[in-house]
């Protein structure tokens, strides 16, 4: 715990960018869901019996049962976490020159895309765009956003296309199984694949199963398989739905992008058989991808995200609609309404939030999506949000409670709060070490 | 009384169980794994030699710490504490943790390297290697001329050779993206480098004005070494020898999986903040943010623990002296072995070993096949599998030395294990004559010796 005075002080040492603030003076730390869950003990158990042979560990085949069981892929590679897994597949599958069409951008997605002269071409749609729609499938794929790519570009420049579930950019919404049945059918026509960014498939399975026609007396656990069989191939970060504090992997149904992949990870990660990561955290993953879709897992995880947003919907607070599976977005445009973009309305906010309470939360606006790489001027998306992610597993409702009235309390002196400038800014995803200053 | 005995300095709190199997079994199981012991199942290996890298049992303390660590994605308190013990250890102000030693390599190395560029090293590591040329860089080895003759006795037989690096370094100025000197020299047999050969090595980088990096990943082995045989050394203690090192480098590259005695983990220390602020770019793009990198928050506090634990007398000691009892058993037995014993592994000279076998049937390889068939040991060539290059004209151009390593983690095996090692090398000795070679069946472009199939030769 901390007083606002020394929340004062940790917040300017850290250029009021809040992933340079020390964990230790986080209170309720809502930054990311990604590595901060609280494992099971059957997970703990799990690390105990872990392998660490270099080679062929016992734990690495479980991992590929797990994996073939829950999601249905033939070959996995592990990574020491998702980054690693993205990096592989642009290397071996972009060339210079080539299009990814994907359901919106990811930061380090779109990087790796780039490094390997690729240009990301955003296909989701325009209902993603728009904080208030509340359409229930903000993943979906504008099938005429990517046909127009197809005809523009010719299908050969389109190594792939880049499917995420749920879409973390947009406010962690899901993609209709409908959609993606259309996509597989496109793409199947002009022999394009489909490669799965599948961080939180099961929160989108989830999602499907609550609000998609005739899915309703599904499993989960059917739906992510079904979702998987529509796609060739996978990156998945599984430090989110996974529930483990690291790892990840890359999956695919293609022997040669196996085979490429397996001499490749040896000089990025560690032997394909360990991909970077020790024998017990394989363990954990195996075991935390089969409990990732577990029905009562996932209802209780999407339950206390909704249970939060509820609240501050009722309080009116503005943010998008619907409420996302893995944690509630701020829309700082419209909390915010007398700062520019150019002042960094989500970042502001994002300080003021740990100022009153010590709830740390991230900037998803301006500062995330960089700057152009033709023109170098920023990118200026539509979205300005502030997302408040919740870890899996860790928090209660009274946490949850806290937050809500935090939010709540910022609100009501928002008129008083002023933007910032940046003051150093890192060449390449910015927002992971900008240093701002107030105005 | 003084012992003469050495014991592990630690009681076992927890076991894990060995699958024992038949010589006929791990024939079919060689078969399977196309006579590549990296393709093995670790399940059906008995007495794991393959590797000291992430194989290290970890300590009560350390198990303590790995509860404590805070997964927090920026800041983390496992980190601060990680840093802290890093810079105290290296002096160096900039940490970057990775979630391995090749990881750090690939960042520094591919900041550093390019087309065009030079590494120089007393020799480089396999993925040393692989990391540089991948960059389009040439790595250049230049151990001293005592490392090639695997009978010399030499105390230092891991120093880089001075003089040629001085000739290097004029032959190659402005092309030189780092000198490495690699503590203890692995792929040269596990042998140490003495603090008058850094000293040296130093000297001559600070004159040409290049970068002088340290791959630090046994440096406390190596310290038990420079206090044994290092005239004015006895005195100072074993990190204060590893501090001395690191005092004359620039930066520093650990793999922590090996002296640190963790099972995952690693970090680049370096002194210049615009080399470090270049790194933590792509850090951050490739590994995780750079209070993490890639770990988990316990796994940093086991490294932050594991830092402090190998520089305890008792320990490295036991360490060092196992490795060498198993080796002066060998060398008993008439086996011919890299001398002097190195700290990690001991070395087989496979040439010396089955000299009926030419560099391209792969003498290393048969003998890993054989310690495998015959006792479940798995154990990895260091020689033309690994290091071997074509010629233009397709044959093979060999390694200088066909080695296997007999790699030894840290605080798992005992004495009991040790002498079931010794015993199946006195049937090796005896079947010398009727082991035949293998010849490869299928190999990838980098690293081949992780993945390449093989066929044993009729």
């Amino acid at each position: 715990m901390t007083t606002r005075e020394q929340r004062e002080e940790a917040l300017k040492e850290a250029g009021y960018n809040t992933f340079l603030l020390k964990s230790e003076h986080v209170y309720i730390d809502l930054l990311t869901d990604s590595g901060t869950s609280a494992m099971s003990d059957r997970q703990w158990a799990g690390m105990m019996m872990g392998d660490e042979a270099y080679a062929g560990s016992r734990n690495f085949y479980n991992l590929e049962a797990a994996i073939q069981k829950h999601y249905g892929y033939k070959h996995i590679i592990p990574t020491h976490q998702g980054r690693g897994a993205e990096n592989l597949i642009s290397r071996i599958l972009i060339k210079p020159g080539d299009i990814i069409p994907g359901n919106m951008y990811f930061t380090t997605t779109k990087l790796h895309q780039e490094m390997a002269g690729g240009t990301f071409a955003d296909i989701i749609v325009d209902e993603a765009h728009d904080a208030n729609s509340t359409f229930p499938f903000k993943g979906n794929v504008d099938l005429k956003k990517l046909q127009a790519l197809i005809d523009e570009h010719g299908a050969a420049r389109i190594p792939y296309v880049s499917i995420a579930t749920t879409v973390n950019m947009a406010g962690g919404q899901p993609i209709s199984l409908a959609n993606l049945k259309a996509v597989r059918e496109l793409t199947k026509k002009h022999s394009i694949r489909i490669i799965h960014d599948m961080t939180r498939v099961a929160e989108n399975a989830y999602m499907i199963k609550l609000l998609e026609e005739g899915q309703g007396h599904r499993s989960t656990a059917d739906i992510v398989l079904e979702l998987c069989s529509l796609t060739d191939g996978a990156t998945m970060s599984a430090k989110k739905d996974a529930l483990v504090n690291i790892g990840g992997f890359l999956a695919t149904n293609e022997w040669d992008v196996f085979e490429e992949a397996r001499n490749q990870v040896v000089i990025f990660e560690g032997l394909h058989t360990y991909g970077g990561l020790a024998g017990r955290d394989m363990e954990a993953m195996a075991i935390g991808i089969s409990e990732s879709v577990d029905e009562d897992h996932i209802r209780a995880r999407v339950g206390q995200v909704f249970y939060l947003g509820r609240k501050l919907q009722a309080a009116g607070i503005p943010m998008v609609k619907p409420i996302g599976t893995h944690g509630v977005f701020l829309d700082a445009k419209a909390f915010l309404p007398h700062v520019p973009q150019l002042a960094f309305p989500a970042q502001t906010l994002a300080a003021e939030l740990y100022l009153d309470a010590g709830v740390r939360t991230m900037e998803r606006g301006i500062v995330s999506a960089g700057r152009d790489k033709e023109t170098g001027d920023h990118c200026y998306p539509e979205l300005e949000l502030v997302r408040l992610t919740i870890p899996r597993r860790v928090y209660t409702q009274a946490h949850m409670d806290v937050i809500a009235e935090s939010v709540q309390r910022v609100y009501e002196r928002r008129d008083s709060i002023k933007g910032m400038r940046m003051i150093y800014e890192p060449k390449y995803l910015r927002f992971f070490q900008a240093r701002f200053e107030t105005l | 009384m003084e012992h003469k005995t050495v014991i592990e300095p630690f009681k076992i709190k927890s076991v894990e169980p060995i699958s024992v199997s038949t010589e006929v079994e791990r024939t079919q199981y060689l078969k399977d794994a196309h006579y590549n012991p990296f393709l093995l199942r670790s399940d059906n290996v008995i007495i794991d030699f393959m590797t000291d890298s992430g194989t290290s049992a970890m300590s009560a303390r350390q198990w303590a710490g790995m509860m404590e660590g805070d997964e927090a994605y920026a800041g983390s308190r496992s980190w601060e504490r990680m840093e802290r013990e890093v810079r105290d250890l290296t002096g160096m102000h900039y940490i970057l943790p990775t979630h391995q030693g090749r990881a750090a390599e690939r960042i520094i190395y591919g900041h550093l390297g390019g087309e065009g560029k030079v590494f120089i090293s007393n020799t480089h590591f396999d993925t040393t290697r692989a990391n540089i040329e991948f960059s389009g860089a040439t790595a250049i080895d230049i151990p001293i001329a005592e490392n090639k003759d695997t009978a010399l006795q030499h105390p230092f037989k891991g120093n880089m050779d001075v003089a040629a690096l001085d000739m290097l370094l004029k032959e190659h100025k402005g092309h030189v993206g780092a000198v490495i000197l690699t503590v203890t020299n692995n792929s040269g047999g596990g042998q140490p480098v003495s603090m008058a050969n850094a000293e040296g090595v130093a000297a001559i980088c600070k004159h040409h004005g290049v970068l002088f990096l340290l791959d630090c990943c046994r440096i406390a082995e190596n310290s038990w070494f420079i206090k044994h045989r290092e005239d004015g050394m006895e005195g100072v203690t074993y990190r204060e020898i590893a501090q001395r090192m690191f005092a004359l480098t620039d930066g520093a590259v650990m793999s922590a999986k090996k002296d640190a005695l963790v099972n995952m983990g690693g970090f680049l220390a370096l002194k210049n903040e615009a080399l470090a602020e270049a790194c933590v770019n792509l850090l951050i793009i490739t590994e995780g943010f750079a209070t993490y990198g890639g770990l988990s928050g316990r796994d940093m506090e086991a490294i932050a623990i594991g830092l402090q634990e190998i520089f305890d007398p008792y320990y490295l000691d036991y360490r060092i002296k196992s490795t060498q009892f198993l080796g002066r058993k060998m060398h008993e037995l008439g086996v011919p072995l890299m001398l002097p014993i190195g700290g990690h592994a001991v070395y087989v000279d496979a040439k010396k070993l089955y000299p009926h076998i030419p560099s391209n049937e792969y003498p290393g390889q048969a003998l890993v096949c054989e310690l495998y068939k015959l006792a479940g040991i798995r154990t990895v060539e260091i020689g033309s599998v690994m290091f071997g290059t074509y010629n233009a004209d397709g044959t093979l151009h060999p390694a200088p030395m066909e080695l296997v390593r007999l790699a030894i983690p840290r605080r798992v095996y005992t004495q009991s294990h040790i002498e079931y090692v010794i015993e199946t090398f006195a049937e090796i000795m005896k079947r010398r004559d009727t082991v035949r070679g293998v010849k490869i069946t299928k190999e990838p472009r980098f690293l081949r010796h992780f993945t390449a199939h093989f066929e044993p030769l009729p």
